[in-house]
């Protein structure tokens, strides 16, 4: 792991596996146990060197993604508050599909919204079948729907034009079977 | 001839007959006063003639001869009475027979009129039935095409109000089970693309 200056601190980031407030929150206690870990290692070795306990994945791809040593106080202490103030201060979203996403969906969509959106914007999936395709975006007041089912609904003038031309060919008045 | 005419002829009869036997007994007797000698003589001839006319037979022939005119009489009368009966039954079975059948024809003539009425009234009953019924299943008819109408009305509008529920749901159930979310996320990262500033705009006002 590379070694950070303080002096320049780089803005941290948020990795995309990291994509909603659930795994925030398992990284922020994983930070704590560890600052508690090695706490108490540190006390009971009396000044000899610690290892690192054993660390999530999601965890290591933070401090990959930021060049962070854990082992050292300063950047434990930098990824607390950077875990911290996106807890409180990132917008969260709700999208739900008709389907539970796989990993490399979740990872392009994050890496969509993470670009476009907010750097660190945090997503709860849920799940409604009858949406059929598309999702439905919930954000701090508005809903969004892409639902295939809306998007019918939108073209529906269209959708009934063509129905009365087919009609009109076929010699039957619009609306029998 | 009537009873009244028989009870007279035989008062006539009887009084005749009184008056004969009252006269017989008359000349029978011989008056007290009377001078006797030649009188007595003529009166005792007259007696002795009265006697020996009048005798017993005579009288009994009298008696017999106004019997037998009183029984012809009484016969007679009897016949007369008997025919003027016969007579008098026949026109009155006559008369009755002509009052029955007229009455009769009368009553039958009345009957069948109030029949034909009754029937009349039945006809313009029914008939006044009939163009109720008529009016009635227009109506109903009328009633029945214009529900359908609406009903056909109502559900075209069903099914254009929830066209996109339909086609959605058809298309779910042809071709859902293949549509993977990977092959979604163009579409779904093309809409978040076209709603974008939307999505910030929401988040940084709700923040």
């Amino acid at each position: 792991m590379a070694h950070k200056s303080s002096a320049d601190p780089k803005p941290l980031k948020l990795p995309v596996s990291v994509a909603g407030p659930a795994d925030l929150g398992r990284l922020i206690r994983e930070a704590e146990l560890i600052d508690d870990t090695l706490l108490q290692l540190g006390l009971r070795s009396g000044g000899k060197e610690v290892k690192l306990p054993k660390t999530s994945r999601l965890m290591d791809q933070v401090a990959d993604l930021n060049g962070l040593n854990l082992l050292r106080a300063n950047d434990r202490k930098a990824l607390r508050s950077f875990l911290d103030g996106v807890k409180k201060a990132s917008p969260v979203m709700h999208m739900s599909f008709s389907a539970d996403p796989g990993p490399d969906f979740m990872d392009k969509l994050m890496t969509w919204l993470r670009r476009e959106i907010h750097p660190t914007v945090l997503l709860n999936i849920g799940l409604q079948p009858n949406i059929g395709a598309g999702c439905i975006l919930r954000t701090t007041n508005k809903q969004f729907d892409f639902s295939l089912r809306q998007d019918f609904a939108g073209k529906r003038d269209l959708l009934l034009q063509k129905i009365a031309g087919a009609g009109a060919q076929t010699g039957t008045p619009k609306g029998e079977a | 001839m009537t009873i009244w005419w028989l009870v007279l002829i035989l008062a006539a009869i009887g009084s005749a007959g009184i008056a004969f036997v009252w006269l017989a007994v008359r000349i029978g007797r011989t008056p007290q006063t009377k001078a006797k000698g030649v009188d007595e003589s003529y009166k005792d001839a007259a007696e002795h003639d009265i006697e020996h006319l009048f005798n017993e037979e005579f009288r009994e022939e009298l008696r017999n001869r106004g019997r037998l005119h009183f029984e012809k009489i009484i016969s007679e009368n009897a016949m007369f009475l008997q025919q003027d009966l016969r007579l008098t039954t026949s026109q009155l079975n006559e008369y009755m027979k002509t009052e029955i059948t007229t009455r009769l024809k009368d009553e039958f003539g009345k009957y069948e009129q109030s029949i034909m009425d009754a029937k009349q009234l039945a006809v313009e009953s029914i008939q006044k039935t009939n163009v109720a019924i008529e009016e009635q299943r227009k109506l109903l008819s009328q009633q029945v095409q214009q529900e359908i109408l609406a009903d056909k009305e109502e559900t075209i509008k069903r099914f254009e109000a929830n066209m996109g529920d339909i086609v959605n749901h058809y298309v779910l159930a042809a071709i859902g089970s293949q549509i993977d979310l990977n092959d979604q996320l163009e579409y779904i990262l093309g809409e978040l693309e076209s709603n974008k500033k939307a999505i910030i705009e929401d988040i940084r006002s709700g923040a």
